[in-house]
């Protein structure tokens, strides 16, 4: 069944998204995926809720998304982007890490926004990749950056 | 392009992506044993020889990232085969 739901389509609904990811709440990042080009560009869709639990802590008086959480969500569409279209099967049960990041805040996301997250490979490799990534509110970019990570075999425990 | 030319920006590069100064290491300095580099720095500093010089390396020349001048000399096979 899962070669069948990966069949190359250009959106990914937050079912077909989990079974990508392995993030599971508090920590999903992206609620589905609107465009996909395997191996090309991913584009994920955060909408972010004034209900966010990160809300009652950044900050109390004054609710933006944290910064890391953006580029959480940039490297999950970065995962998409790495297991979409790959044909190992396995490779939805592994564990990403960052490696590094480089990355510019332009603008705050706020409650409410609705933010896409466009990603694009500089190079993908079996065990990891390099990646572009921008997130945007509306025509506002919220952040951009550049980041790399790697793929474990094991799942972490 | 001359090789001190070559060998100058790929230590550029090397530095940046290890965030190590360019006055701590040399041309046979081991990447893994004396730097500390992993195989996600090895990945970055293929990428940023791929970006600056336009070329495409294979992943399975990433075992030629193991000092300076080895990075150097696949980059120069690179940019030649170009």
């Amino acid at each position: 069944m899962a070669s069948e739901k990966r069949q190359p389509v250009d959106q990914l609904d937050f079912n077909q998204v989990k079974e990508i990811l392995p993030q599971r709440f508090p920590f999903l990042m992206i609620d589905r995926i609107v465009e996909i080009k395997a191996g090309e560009k991913v584009v994920g869709l955060k909408n972010i809720s004034g209900n966010e639990e990160f809300f009652q802590g950044h900050f109390p008086d004054l609710p933006v998304m944290p910064g890391s959480l953006i580029l959480e969500a940039i490297a999950q569409t970065a995962i998409v982007l790495f297991c979409y279209g790959n044909t190992d099967q396995d490779v939805s049960r592994r564990t990403f890490l960052f490696g590094s990041v480089k990355a510019r805040f332009l603008s705050p996301a706020y409650p409410g926004d609705r933010m896409l997250v466009e990603v694009t490979p500089v190079k993908l490799i079996s065990t990891g990749g390099v990646v572009k990534g921008v997130a945007k509110v509306e025509d506002r970019i919220v952040c951009k950056g550049e980041l790399s990570f790697s793929v474990n075999k094991e799942k972490a425990t | 392009m001359e090789q001190d030319q070559l060998f100058s920006e790929i230590k550029k590069i090397v530095a940046y992506v290890i965030e190590v100064d360019e006055n701590e290491f040399d041309g046979e300095t081991k990447f893994v044993d004396d730097l500390g580099v992993d195989s996600m720095m090895a990945l970055e500093i293929l990428v940023g020889i791929e970006k600056k010089y336009k070329v495409k390396i294979p992943e399975d020349r990433l075992e030629n990232i193991t000092n300076l001048n080895e990075s150097v000399a696949l980059a120069r096979e690179f940019i030649e085969g170009k």
